[in-house]
């Protein structure tokens, strides 16, 4: 356990000194399994997964669920999803902020990724949100949290990551993330209400947008219902019935989406060559990165399980016989104190090798602590100092302080820790979606 | 070294030195959508899938990662943490990505010489893909030249910290997408 330890403070140190993680991780695993066993036999191991990993069938997943992200981005499908909730929602005491919450949120089912979300999403509300007078701490924390959604409503980068680090169910995972996901837009919805009751002046009302034009606003959604339905829709087995007989492997509705997105974008005239060229080549760009990361989690994971990192957290804790629950929340305060200092991915990539056989041995459920461990990355978006969708917001923004946008999403993370523990208490709603699956 | 329009001739080679790789990860990443698609339409329409579409995946995953991380090593866009940054005064930071880049890819070349001799393993026993017949050895050779680019990328990106600043693009925000 200490060898362990000693690795996990080298990791934290050597990233600390700006080596890519993904090196930092690799490095530490190969001389820690080196230790444990011989040199010969981990730069071997080391070997034999830089080959495999990038032919591994299941990740590609991850670039096509990027593509896809992508497309819908040039696809311009942000506009028509805030025109709609602005329609329905705009003439409400803080409408438009309501309208950003549930149009980041229809926006993410196209999208997994929640910085893209509050990228794309920040371009469309912010300037509406200007023109009605909103304060900026309200417009702009009401797009940092709305666009954290876009990890947890499926289809999400994360949750395949997480789904492939552990060998758990992507089409579950995915599933799972729909009710906690809902959830978190009537809490921030909530958020919301509570930041205008407080101060009136930060959100006054629109216009009211009359019937008919709410239902022509409507029909413009129907490319994103569209593109959701066939991917969340393929892997659930919503199609497995004749003549089509299809349910989806994830990467096959990755594949589906991407190719999709790719059409919508094309009919609407939204795409060049240079262009295609562009996301393509971004894709590819992204995905080697996340591919690195990959490799040195997997390195880093092989060394923490040698060194028996898991079995003595699991021996300590039956030895002091602490209850489930109490771990739980334990790890919990654990990643929320992470998440001040890490970016999103490499938290997760460093903590599930040795907290996931901890937590499954003790009897919970894969599936619920990967929706768990994505709640909690959610929160780390928008907590500082490094709460990265508020840096994305600056950067989209320009004009305003970080100190204002976090000073904004405090009624925000409250509503989500407040989702957190009915999460941690009920998992029912995590599982019942999923429990429905065959 | 003459400068025209603000750009080196070398930064301007470095640009087409990027671009090859980066067209081939490209046109594998859309062959590999489309292929997709096909195959599940072909797989429902005419329930024949396309058989070979599995160990294809395979192959472009690998041609598509490897031919990109030597660019985005030289680029910098490797994920990193970045929030001590402020602690270190430009000299200072200067001095610490050079080393961390030197360091980083002279580490790498170990693994690489690993994966070279794991390709000329494959490349002895004759191994096979499945359906199409492609021998592994290929991919596997290409993979451990990727990765010794790769670490030559990361050392000269560390050399250009000490020599040629100028020549160091900005290193970018963490991953922009997987979050």
């Amino acid at each position: 356990m200490l060898t362990a330890l000693i690795g996990f403070a080298a990791v934290l140190v050597l990233v600390f000194l700006r080596m890519p993680i993904a090196i930092a991780m690799a490095l530490v695993g190969v001389v820690g399994y080196a230790y444990e066993t011989s040199s010969r036999a981990a730069i071997s191991m080391a070997g034999r997964l830089i080959i495999d990993t990038s032919q591994d069938y299941g990740l590609s997943v991850v670039p096509l669920f990027i593509l896809m992200g992508l497309f819908v981005n040039k696809g311009g499908l942000s506009q028509e999803l805030y025109r709609a909730s602005h329609a329905f929602l705009g003439h409400f005491r803080g409408g438009l902020a309501m309208a950003t919450i549930v149009a980041c949120g229809g926006f993410s089912a196209i999208c997994g990724s929640s910085l893209a979300t509050a990228a794309t999403m920040s371009k469309v509300a912010m300037p509406q949100m200007r023109k009605y007078n909103y304060s900026d701490e309200l417009s702009t924390a009401s797009i940092a949290a709305g666009g954290t959604l876009g990890i947890l409503i499926p289809p999400s980068v994360i949750l395949v990551i997480y789904g492939l680090l552990t060998e758990t169910s992507i089409g579950k995972l995915f599933i799972a993330g729909i009710l906690p996901g809902i959830l978190g837009i009537l809490f921030y919805l909530f958020a919301v209400r509570l930041t205008v009751a407080r101060k009136p002046e930060s959100g006054p009302a629109g216009e009211r947008v009359a019937w008919p034009d709410r239902l022509d606003a409507l029909k413009d959604v129907w490319f994103v219902i569209a593109l959701f339905v066939l991917v969340i829709g393929g892997l659930y087995g919503l199609f497995n019935f004749p003549p089509l007989n299809l349910t989806f492997s994830p990467t096959e509705a990755a594949g589906m989406g991407a190719a999709g997105a790719f059409l919508i974008a094309l009919l609407r005239g939204s795409l060049s060559v240079s262009s295609v060229k562009e996301v393509l080549i971004e894709t590819a760009h992204t995905t080697a990165s996340l591919f690195a990361v990959l490799i040195g989690a997997w390195i880093f994971s092989n060394f923490i399980n040698l060194a028996g990192l898991p079995t003595a957290l699991l021996e300590l804790v039956t030895q002091w016989s602490v209850s489930p629950l109490a771990v739980i929340f334990m790890i919990l305060l654990v990643y929320v104190i992470l998440g001040c200092v890490f970016e999103s991915l490499s938290m997760l990539l460093l903590t599930v090798p040795i907290f996931f056989p901890l937590v499954t041995s003790l009897g919970f459920d894969p599936v619920w602590f990967g929706i768990i461990v994505v709640v909690v990355t959610e929160i780390s978006l928008i907590t500082p100092p490094v709460g990265l969708n508020v840096f994305v917001l600056k950067g989209v923004l320009g004009d305003v302080s970080t100190g204002t946008i976090f000073r904004g999403t405090i009624p925000f993370w409250l509503a989500d820790i407040v989702r957190l523990l009915i999460l941690v208490l009920l998992p029912g709603l995590v599982l019942f979606l999923p429990n429905l699956m065959h | 070294m003459t400068e025209t329009s603000g750009e080196t001739q070398l930064q301007r080679a470095g640009r087409w030195l990027a671009l090859l790789p980066s067209l081939l990860a490209a046109t594998v990443l859309f062959a590999l959508m489309v292929m997709t698609f096909f195959d599940v339409i072909l797989r429902s329409v005419a329930n024949d899938p396309i058989e070979s579409a599995t160990e294809l995946t395979r192959l472009f995953m690998a041609i598509m990662v490897f031919s990109a991380l030597p660019v985005i090593s030289w680029r910098g866009e490797h994920i990193v943490v970045d929030l001590l940054d402020p602690l270190f005064s430009a000299p200072l930071a200067r001095i610490r990505d050079a080393i961390i880049n030197l360091l980083s890819g002279a580490l790498l070349m170990w693994p690489a010489f690993r994966v070279w001799a794991l390709a000329e393993r494959a490349l002895n026993y004759g191994d096979v893909t499945e359906y199409l017949n492609i021998p592994q050895f290929y991919i596997a050779y290409f993979i451990a030249l990727m990765t010794f680019l790769t670490s030559l990328a990361l050392m000269a990106r560390g050399l250009a910290y000490l020599f040629a600043p100028h020549l160091v693009h900005k290193a970018q925000s963490p991953s922009a997408d997987s979050n």
